[in-house]
């Protein structure tokens, strides 16, 4: 009995030298996130929102923003999904307001092509409260007069001395990925919202890994370099994403007109090429104006 | 020459500021600028309406404003000197412009734009001007040959001075002035012809 009472300590004491080694093996993890879900549903006991079937009145105005991380949540001491804790944070250090505003005016330069875009507004952090859902939204929309917002997230994680797998989380579900020593796995996700009717058109990921080789003494700064270069590339396979996205969203709307109420203005019109205008020119404009004075000087000596 | 009476009182443009604020009305409720726009398709499957009505559809802010600032000079003008029969070239302008698309632009599939019937005015204006006495009737002659030539210099180069310009993002259709030209040409002929009609205005 009293032999036994040994082994049962001797494991526990064993259990808790393990799960300490573990925990320390875990900890050379570094993890930056935002989350569109947290963003827009930050109260799972909030009742369920319920889209309507959106009005894309051709061209749209889009606005472009970076989801803010929750209310409170200290980024320095986020958790990753697997559990464990990093040792090192940096929260919004890894992706600076002006690298956000850098993406987002790549993603605003991609969108500009399309006709059915009338101007896109580039939106700083600051305007998104945390957790602000669907309410922020519409004082988006108020403010700065917009249709459709592209809301942009995204997920780093780095590491530097354990093979690990770790899970994205995004708005279609999670997403598993094995890691490596000295890896930065990079995630962006764009996720497009019919604000009036609060229905997603469609989503976007673009993802990036970067195989890191650094040696101990300079890898601080390979990190930050590995960082700034992961978010880069998850942008431009995002954006090659949004693409593809987008034309499988055009099919849907023709397929399911019954989901989506499409009205072509003739600005719209104009600005696909399908028609022509009968617009009078400065120099046209100036002849005109010319001949109403000399009219009107007529009429006064008159 | 059909000249109105002594510019005595100033009297209200009516016309020139009905069509104004139809056009105004369409710009600004882009769902009746759908239902209203010259719409090849939907010309041909009954809708014949849009012939007339696709001169009051703009395609945006700046395309309305130059054409209505224009459209207001001419007129406001047209009116305050009692020229006649100021209605009847609107509507036959409006028309022609739509039949003379129709006919000749086959490739056309959608147009908007008042500048057509701002031409017609303009050229009407000329017209009658050109019987004024003095500076006037020089300067009327010099504006009507202006505008003709540059309207048919820019059918000619299949462009206009509005995409050298970059003014506009839609691609201009000259055509429309000179349906709206040969409109007025034709209105102020008929009333030369006809001793009826040349009656002034009271």
């Amino acid at each position: 009995m009293k032999r036994s009472g040994i082994s049962i300590l001797t494991a526990f004491v064993i259990s808790l030298f393990y799960a300490a080694l573990l925990s320390a093996c875990a900890s050379g993890t570094t993890k930056h996130a935002t989350s569109v879900v947290d963003y827009l549903f930050p109260k799972t006991k909030d009742p369920i929102v319920t889209p309507g079937i959106p009005v894309l009145s051709l061209p749209l105005r889009v606005g472009i923003a970076f989801v803010p991380p929750p209310a409170g949540r200290d980024l320095r001491s986020g958790r990753l999904s697997s559990g464990f804790t990093p040792f090192q944070g940096g929260g919004d250090l890894a992706l600076t307001e002006k690298r956000k505003t850098d993406l987002m005016l790549e993603v605003a330069k991609n969108f500009k092509k399309y006709p059915f875009v009338k101007n896109i507004e580039i939106i700083p952090s600051a305007y998104l409260t945390p957790g602000g859902s669907f309410a922020n939204l519409d004082q988006m929309r108020t403010m700065l007069e917009l249709d459709v917002i592209v809301l942009l997230s995204y997920d780093q994680v780095q590491f530097t001395d354990q093979t690990l797998s770790f899970t994205y989380w995004t708005m279609a579900g999670p997403l598993v990925v094995p890691a490596q020593n000295n890896d930065t796995h990079t995630m962006l996700d764009a996720v497009v919202y019919d604000i009036a009717s609060r229905k997603m058109l469609f989503r976007a990921p673009g993802t990036s890994l970067i195989n890191g080789s650094s040696m101990l003494v300079d890898q601080s700064q390979e990190l930050r370099a590995d960082g700034d270069r992961g978010f880069s590339e998850a942008a431009v396979s995002m954006i090659s994403n949004l693409d593809g996205q987008l034309a499988l969203f055009k099919e849907k709307l023709k397929e399911r007109p019954e989901e989506f109420q499409v009205v072509r203005t003739p600005a719209y019109i104009a600005r696909s090429g399908g028609g022509g205008g009968g617009s009078l020119d400065s120099v046209m404009l100036l002849l005109f104006i010319g001949l109403g004075a000399g009219f009107l000087w007529l009429k006064g000596r008159r | 020459m059909v000249k109105g009476p002594p510019l005595t009182a100033p009297r209200l443009p009516g016309w020139t500021l009905i069509i104004a604020a139809i056009t105004l009305i369409v710009f600004f409720f882009p769902a009746l600028g759908n239902l209203l726009i010259y719409d090849r398709a939907a010309i041909i499957h009954g809708e014949i309406w849009r012939l007339l009505s696709g001169n009051l559809v703009h395609f945006s802010l700046a395309h309305l404003l130059y054409n209505l600032v224009a459209w207001l000079i001419a007129g406001t003008i047209i009116e305050l000197y009692g020229y006649r029969f100021f209605p009847v070239l609107i509507l036959s302008s409006s028309i022609l412009i739509g039949i003379t698309l129709y006919i000749l632009e086959p490739e056309l599939y959608f147009y908007a734009g008042l500048s057509g019937v701002v031409s017609a005015a303009v050229a009407y204006l000329c017209l009658q001007g050109m019987g004024e006495k003095g500076v006037l009737r020089w300067l009327c002659a010099a504006a009507l040959t202006g505008l003709i030539a540059k309207t048919v210099i820019e059918i000619r180069a299949g462009s206009s001075f509005m995409l050298l310009l970059h003014e506009e993002d839609f691609v201009p259709v000259p055509l429309s002035h000179l349906a709206g030209i040969v409109t007025a040409i034709l209105l102020f002929s008929l009333l030369r012809v006809t001793p009826r009609l040349r009656q002034p205005a009271r």
